[in-house]
């Protein structure tokens, strides 16, 4: 069972998490502030952190730039009332994961623990493949059952991030973020038009679709069932 | 409009001089008033000197009037008074007045005579004063004396003004000048000192010299107000994000059990129906995070990330990330890039902005229609404009739209926050970029420029 440790000094919002990561299967503990939380991450092994960027006493920023000098190269996902993309760059640079901005859905913060566990397992392949559906990420070349598909670029992208998550679910803001580079809220129906010409363009007519919505969450490819 | 200093200095230069005038003015009148009044004195200590002399010759025998008039010329060598005694002719019998004066009464009153009389010592005509007196017997007996006394002290009088006046108003004037550059040079001090205020940092403060002067009270009176906005918006402010703040919490909650809740549902029909709540919990937490960042967005503590920015690559991102929704409804959308000059801003937050607004043209325009983002130049400096030929917005709104969750009549169907253009009045802000919203009647148009707003908009 993967362990996850939530740094947290909100009780609400620290039970929010824990109660979601137990949902999805991985045992939380909470602590509150963090000095307890460098203590405990560096003392036993987890699978992924979730920091509050604000803490009494040491704050997050500190508590994550601690952890890399220990050389604890857990996950960790922060956690921020602060949005601005400062903080978001701030807090990266010191060693965090993820950014994820304070009121978050719980679902959107799962599957980005779940991408942030996935990602400790390198992926050294050079060809994605789902299904019979590959993307060769040195020629950029795309191909369905063997027949070519013609990707613009911010397709290819798209693509390679949901392939390079198969299985996971991303939402819309984490698509928007790691595809286009923005982190701000840009309504749904943008992304879901993007995500409605890729699948036009991989789902040919008898083809089983590859790219699944997740209702209230995002979407996520993988083989048809 | 001319700067505030020169606009200053003007008026005190302004001031300065009037008052300079005023000031001679008043004494050229004063020293005028002075020279009448003692001349008329001057001039009736003479009278009464003349006619008592006069009538005093005139009481003596007729047969010694001849010698007095010797004997007195004699014992006044320096000719203080002349005195003359005439026949019934008026051919000179004795004394030191060569002729009768023409044209005098001889009634043995004083009387000018502006032509002169011939002076006895100095040997010329001078202005004078003088008495004539018909005797009984017809002799004539003339009395006389020159009025330059008088008009030696009128010349003292106007000397006096001359001295007076340049010795008051070339340092008076110079010392004004001089004097008005201090609070000149405060003025403009404060001038500096408002500049973020006006920009909207109302943390700031006017200077204080501690002078206790009346700049220093008019500084203090403006920081008491802003002290006063500055709380009032706080306030406001605080009230915002606290409502944001505690909404949210529960919201987040709600949210995440319907989301369970649906998790766990069979039924594809039951599942649907929780799909329309979650999507009303998404837009009231989009419309929270927005307030939060609108309140973010104007702490305006982000110009520290400002860097110099490719204008037109975040024009053809936005064009490229807004292209397939615009495709997808039908409508034409054109990029139009010129090229601007160099400017420096957060690519991060110029991208939020122009997606906001092209975001709201494409929403707001039916299909077939067309979304223009272009850049441009005009008179005032470059700009970038989003136009759409949705319904445009009414000359009335077009300063309204611009409030937070304002949404115009005709949006009210429409999916929205009413609050994007909020954002991205913030952001323009932020980065001292003018908002310009027009329009023609087929369609609304945004200019953001890159520099104060003009209110030309086509």
């Amino acid at each position: 069972m993967q362990r996850a440790l939530v740094i947290e000094d909100d009780a609400v919002t620290a039970n929010e998490i824990v109660a979601e990561l137990d949902l999805h299967g991985l045992s939380a503990e909470w602590v509150a502030n963090g000095e307890d939380g460098l203590d405990r991450a560096s003392s036993a092994d987890y699978d992924i952190i979730t920091l509050d960027r604000m803490l009494p006493g040491m704050d997050g920023i500190d508590v994550v730039a601690a952890l890399r000098n220990r050389g604890v190269d857990t996950p960790v996902l922060m956690i921020s009332a602060l949005s601005d993309v400062d903080e978001r760059v701030r807090g990266l640079r010191a060693g965090g994961d993820d950014y994820l901005t304070k009121p978050f859905a719980p679902d959107e913060m799962t599957a980005r623990v779940e991408v942030l566990l996935r990602r400790r397992q390198p992926q050294a392949r050079s060809v994605l493949r789902v299904a019979d559906l590959e993307l060769d990420l040195v020629t950029h070349a795309a191909n369905r059952a063997g027949q070519e598909l013609p990707l613009q670029p911010t397709e290819y992208r798209l693509l390679e991030f949901l392939m390079r998550h198969a299985g996971q679910v991303l939402t819309r803001t984490m698509i928007f973020e790691h595809v286009w580079g923005f982190h701000f809220d840009p309504g749904t129906n943008v992304i879901d038009v993007h995500i409605g010409r890729l699948r036009r363009k991989i789902d040919q007519p008898g083809q089983s679709s590859l790219i699944r919505t997740i209702r209230g969450s995002g979407y996520v490819i993988a083989p048809a069932d | 409009m001319r700067p505030l200093t020169e606009v200053w200095s003007a008026a005190t230069s302004r001031l300065m001089l009037i008052y300079g005038a005023l000031f001679a003015v008043w004494c050229v009148i004063l020293l005028g008033a002075v020279q009448f009044e003692s001349s008329r004195y001057l001039s009736g200590v003479i009278d009464s000197m003349l006619q008592q002399r006069i009538a005093l010759l005139a009481r003596t025998e007729p047969s010694a009037l001849q010698g007095a008039v010797e004997k007195a010329v004699a014992i006044d060598p320096a000719g203080v008074m002349w005195l003359g005694l005439f026949d019934a002719d008026g051919r000179p019998m004795a004394g030191n007045v060569n002729a009768l004066p023409a044209d005098l009464p001889m009634d043995g009153v004083a009387h000018a005579i502006e032509s002169g009389t011939l002076h006895p010592v100095v040997g010329r005509p001078v202005r004078s004063r003088a008495v004539v007196m018909r005797l009984p017997d017809g002799r004539r007996l003339v009395a006389a004396k020159d009025s330059r006394t008088i008009d030696g002290l009128g010349a003292i009088m106007r000397r006096g003004l001359l001295w007076g006046l340049s010795l008051t108003l070339i340092p008076g004037l110079l010392g004004g000048f001089l004097l008005s550059r201090a609070p000149a040079r405060r003025i403009r001090q404060m001038q500096r000192a408002a500049e973020p205020i006006q920009r909207g940092d109302l943390s700031r403060r006017l200077p204080v010299s501690g002078r206790g002067d009346e700049i220093d009270l008019l500084a203090g009176i403006v920081n008491t107000m802003l002290t006063e906005i500055e709380r009032l918006m706080g306030e406001v402010k605080g009230v915002c994000d606290n409502i944001a703040h505690d909404l949210r919490t529960p919201l987040t909650h709600l949210r995440a059990r319907l989301y369970r809740t649906q998790q766990q549902l069979k039924g594809p029909e039951e599942a649907a129906s929780l799909d329309v709540c979650l999507a009303d919990i998404d837009a009231l937490m989009a419309r929270f995070r927005a307030l939060l960042r609108i309140s973010e967005l104007e702490d305006g503590q982000r110009s520290a990330c400002f860097q110099p920015m490719d204008l037109a690559g975040v024009m053809r991102q936005v064009h490229e990330f807004y292209g397939p929704l615009a495709e997808d409804r039908g409508q034409r959308f054109e990029l139009d890039l010129q090229p601007m000059p160099a400017t420096r801003g957060d690519p991060q937050l110029l991208f939020e902005a122009l997606a906001n607004l092209v975001g709201n043209a494409i929403k707001f325009t039916p299909a077939g229609g067309m979304v223009t983002l272009r850049s441009a130049n005009d008179s005032d400096g470059g700009y970038i404009e989003v136009g759409d030929s949705g319904p445009g917005i009414p000359e009335g709104e077009r300063e309204a739209v611009l409030l937070r969750f304002y949404r115009g009549d005709g949006s009210r169907s429409t999916p929205g926050s009413g609050l994007g253009l909020s954002i991205v009045s913030a952001i323009a802000r932020l980065h001292g970029y003018g908002l310009e919203v027009g329009g023609d009647g087929h369609g609304a148009r945004i200019r953001m420029r890159f520099g104060p707003a003009t209110s030309a908009t086509g």
